[in-house]
């Protein structure tokens, strides 16, 4: 059982700051996600945790020890790097072996490990075949057998689903699951996919600038994301950015917000703006698709935003989302849920409608 | 603690080995160089020379600015005949898909590799005077007049350059042709656009990077051809190699020669710079494409028209290039059993060569030459092998790079560092070495030390370009897990970098030691007392027109080269690039 701690962690490439400042903690025998797009410096991360890249400044502690100073042969962290990296001209068993046999151990040692991750792994078939033999998937379980077998103390696992098809990902993913769970190893895995982050993680932690800016269990993030920023990295449905606002303090309070589906002019009801606005969130199911009659009744409070129905996809028993296309600066898209199933039936594509925002429910980021 | 102390072994090897490099070629290679700058440069005895007056006077000479437009000039035709066959055959050999196509493209290569002199005994005994070609030719139409003269004329000179260079051509375009973007193509007559403007709009810019590198790659080998035109091109017609060759060592005219080795250094310098810059297009172009040409079985029936023609036409290209290319080989080995005088038997060119006596002509038993020729191509490719494994070390020792890598200073430094003798021809890398050592006890007594490293020089760049085209080829990302996993440096070297690249160390071998086996001009240069080789004996026997001597050591060449050609054929693909 192992915590790593990682202590204002920097690292430039080309002047530029990939790692900035960065700041994380794994528990013993927990799983995080690190959440992040394509070029946010997540691969750099788990790079310098294994060793391969230095950085500047900042410690990587294991256990309260700082292991900046060793060299990766040295770390005992397993490292799966993307793309099913396996060394083409060996047996399945001598990629498995390789490490034990770098570290000298007995025989009987290496085939007594070896008997062990192969059950865990469930790579038995595949031990006296070569890499270019099998699947993209046997090769990520091939992958994760080989980092595994040495026990290491910290597993690093970068984009393991990603290059794999669909049907062998859920299982992979479950099966990295168990055996991080069985072997209580301290895991970070790397994704810029949150259905695998929902998936697979005790916490998530969102990457971005070079720092791991919101972290905490998938649900917490979900409900209550930092920014607008953060949102978007965890998929979530019907955000839109704020370019402009400002805060109209008489009354109760009213904030008008530019956004990219238009101008709202959100009541406060007396709360206070605590942090900067970027971007809002509306929840798909306090939309509502209105006829033209009930729009005159509307209440007030609410707002409308006229758009072109795009998709009508069945989500859940009786549940419907409708993606409909909104005109502005920009074309951008919101999703509509309903149960209606009689106002799902007289829609069309391309048909003219009127959204009903209700602004109350509006989340402002 | 212990990372530092990894980092320091880790710089004192990188230390070591570019200690090494540069020694070497610092001795061998710079220094003859500035020695040959110096001779350019050295003051004429008139009071208001400078250092430029002789540079400037040779340069400018009349029969020097001749022979340097003739070099440019015979290179460049051949050049266009060479893409004229070259680039159908390529295309045909792309396309269809018949049993021994592999074979034969092969053995189409084989006069790439094939030593100079070897192909120039081939081009006399087929093409010469006294030549197959034209014996039958008189025969047939009772005349005394040739069909075909090769000496003293431009003819002779090109048909024998395009000879040889003919399968760089065919080599280098059959991947543009597999790599060729087809779905585009198809998209494109989808799209109701005519053939000739798919040509011209889609398959010829996707061409164009692969024929103008094939191309620069044969214009350079024309350029500074040795051998051929030396015999051939008797003094009417000499290149800058030969001129320069004729100016040291029949003229002593060292400071002439030196300022015309110079010229030619910075025009091959220029000439593999804008090589290097398609060849690296072409490479860009390369990868990651599997949506070429895929060759398809020949087949005639039910197919239209023009398909049929088309198919005629690149068959007949091709047999013809197959016939112009074999003959030669197939003259030599014939003509090494056809007993030169009456009463000798037909193994007599065989018997000759294993003896030791010795022979006036040669100076030298044929045996000797024979042993010569071997153990110098052996330690060549020893010593080869080692500085092309060390240059590969030292540009990749350090394997923990992020993705957008860019290369250090060290690494741009050393790329041009063997830029350099891939630009200088075997004729002057061997007056470098010359000028430099010849009042020394290593030229008086040892010259075999200075062939030996004329080979080495001559044979680096090929041998370092097959290895670190197959180290380039290893994921960073497969030793960085090694790392990982426990593995030391040396570890992962013995266990995954050597068992990956070890083909192509094979392969960057024999190539080398086939290079070393017939080695003429830089051998020719230097060479004293005992220590000529095959290729010299060939040539000296040439002039004699004695032929079944020459023919023999000639087919002995041959089949050495054939088998060592067959065998990198074997493992791996050939970097016939420079």
């Amino acid at each position: 059982m192992t915590k790593l701690e990682i202590k204002d962690l920097s690292m430039r490439y080309q002047r530029k700051y990939i790692l900035d400042n960065l700041n994380l903690e794994v528990e013993s025998g927990e799983l995080v996600v690190i959440l992040g797009e394509s070029g946010c410096g997540k691969t750099s991360l788990l790079k310098v945790i294994a060793g391969i890249l230095e950085h500047e400044t900042g410690q990587i502690l294991v256990d309260g020890n700082d292991i900046s100073h060793l060299s990766p042969q040295k770390r005992n962290i397993g490292y799966v790097p993307q793309g099913q990296i396996l060394f083409p001209h060996m047996k399945i068993k001598d990629n498995v072996t390789f490490g034990l046999k770098a570290k000298k151990l007995s025989k009987d040692l290496i085939n007594e490990k070896l008997d062990w991750i192969v059950k865990l792994t469930e790579i038995k078939d595949l031990l006296e075949r070569y890499p270019y033999e099998i699947s993209g998937g046997q090769k990520q379980r091939v992958a994760l057998a080989r980092s595994m077998v040495s026990n290491p103390k910290i597993l690093l696992l970068d984009e393991p689903l990603s290059s794999i098809d669909a049907s062998g990902r859920e299982s992979l993913a479950l099966t990295i699951r168990r055996i991080q769970k069985e072997t209580e190893t301290t895991t970070l895995y790397v994704t810029h996919n949150q259905e695998e982050a929902r998936l697979i993680g005790d916490r998530v932690a969102i990457m971005y600038d070079g720092k791991i800016q919101q972290i905490g269990k998938i649900i917490d993030v979900d409900r209550n994301p930092l920014n607008f920023l953060t949102a978007k990295i965890m998929g979530s449905l019907n955000v839109f950015p704020v370019s402009f606002y400002s805060i109209n303090k008489e009354n109760d309070g009213l904030v008008i917000l530019d956004t990219t589906i238009g101008q709202m002019r959100i009541p406060l009801s007396g709360s206070k703006i605590k942090k900067k606005i970027t971007g809002i969130k509306i929840p798909p199911s306090e939309v509502k698709i209105i006829t033209l009659q009930k729009s005159k009744n509307k209440k007030q409070e609410n707002i409308v935003q006229k758009g072109l129905v795009k998709s009508v996809i069945e989500i859940g028993k009786n549940l419907f989302r409708i993606v409909v296309e909104i005109q502005g600066e920009n074309i951008e898209y919101l999703k509509v849920d309903t149960e209606d199933k009689e106002l799902v039936k007289s829609l069309k594509a391309n048909q003219n409608v009127t959204l009903e925002i209700s602004l109350e429910k509006v989340i402002l980021l | 603690m212990e990372r530092s102390i990894d980092k320091h072994v880790e710089k004192l090897v990188m230390i070591i080995a570019l200690i090494a490099l540069f020694s070497f070629l610092l001795s061998f290679f710079y220094l003859p160089l500035i020695k040959i700058l110096s001779f350019a440069f050295q003051k004429g005895d008139s009071s208001d020379a400078t250092v430029f007056s002789v540079f400037w006077s040779t340069i400018t000479q009349s029969s020097n600015m001749r022979f340097l437009a003739f070099s440019f000039n015979q290179a460049f035709i051949s050049t266009i005949i060479c893409l004229s066959f070259g680039i159908p055959v390529s295309y045909f050999f792309a396309k269809y898909k018949f049993r021994g196509k592999d074979l034969v493209l092969n053995l189409l290569t084989v006069p790439f590799v094939l030593p100079p002199i070897v192909v120039l005994l081939g081009f006399v005994i087929t093409y010469g005077e006294n030549g197959w070609l034209n014996i039958i030719w008189k025969a047939i139409f009772q005349t005394d007049r040739s069909l075909f003269n090769i000496f003293g004329t431009v003819e002779g000179i090109i048909a024998a350059h395009v000879f040889y260079n003919l399968s760089v051509i065919i080599r280098l375009m059959i991947p543009a042709w597999m790599n060729l973007d087809y779905e585009q193509v198809e998209v494109s007559k989808t799209l109701g656009v005519k053939n000739l403007t798919i040509f011209r709009k889609i398959v010829f810019p996707q061409l164009i990077n692969f024929i103008v590198s094939a191309a620069l790659l044969v214009f350079i080998y024309c350029f500074n051809s040795f051998a051929i035109v030396l015999y051939l091109g008797e003094v009417k017609y000499q290149t800058l190699e030969v001129r320069i060759y004729k100016l040291i060592k029949n003229s002593l005219k060292f400071t002439e020669g030196s300022s015309l080795a110079l010229i030619q250094i910075l025009i091959n310098t220029l000439i593999i710079i804008i090589y290097l810059f398609f060849e690296n297009r072409t490479r860009q172009m390369a990868r990651g494409k599997e949506k070429g040409i895929k060759p398809k079985p020949i087949k005639l029936r039910n197919t239209p028209l023009m398909e049929k023609l088309s198919f005629l036409f690149l068959s007949m290209i091709t047999l013809f290039v197959m016939f112009f290319s074999f003959s030669p080989m197939i003259a030599v080995i014939i003509e090494s059993f056809i007993p030169f005088t009456k009463g000798i038997s037909p193994l007599w060119g065989y018997i000759t060569l294993l003896s030791s006596e010795y022979m006036a002509i040669l100076g030298n038993s044929p045996f000797r030459m024979l042993i010569n020729t071997i153990l110098f191509s052996f330690s060549a490719t020893v010593i080869t092998l080692f500085f092309s494994l060390l240059i590969v070390l030292i540009l990749r020792i350090k394997y923990n790079k992020i993705r957008n890598y860019k290369h250090s200073i060290v690494e741009n430094f050393i790329s041009y560092v063997i830029i350099l003798p891939m630009a200088t021809s075997s004729i002057t890398l061997a007056l470098g070495l010359f000028l430099k050592y010849r009042t020394t006890e290593v030229y008086l007594n040892y010259v075999w030390v200075l062939i030996i490293l004329s080979h080495v020089l001559i044979s680096i760049p090929f041998a370092t370009r097959s290895i670190l085209a197959a180290y380039n080829r290893i994921d960073v990302e497969m030793l960085n897990v090694a790392s990982t996993l426990g593995a030391s440096r040396l570890f992962i070297f013995k266990k995954i970098e050597f068992p990956l690249i070890v083909k192509s160390l094979i392969v960057g071998g024999i190539f080398s030691f086939a290079i070393s086996l017939g080695e003429f001009g830089a051998t020719n240069f230097l060479v004293r007392g005992n220590f000529g080789t095959l290729s010299i004996a060939i040539y000296k026997l040439i002039i004699s027109q004695t032929i079944q001597l020459p023919a023999t050591m000639a087919s002995i060449l041959i089949i050495l080269t054939v088998i060592s050609f067959l065998v990198i054929q074997k493992l791996g693909d050939i970097e016939l690039k420079v």
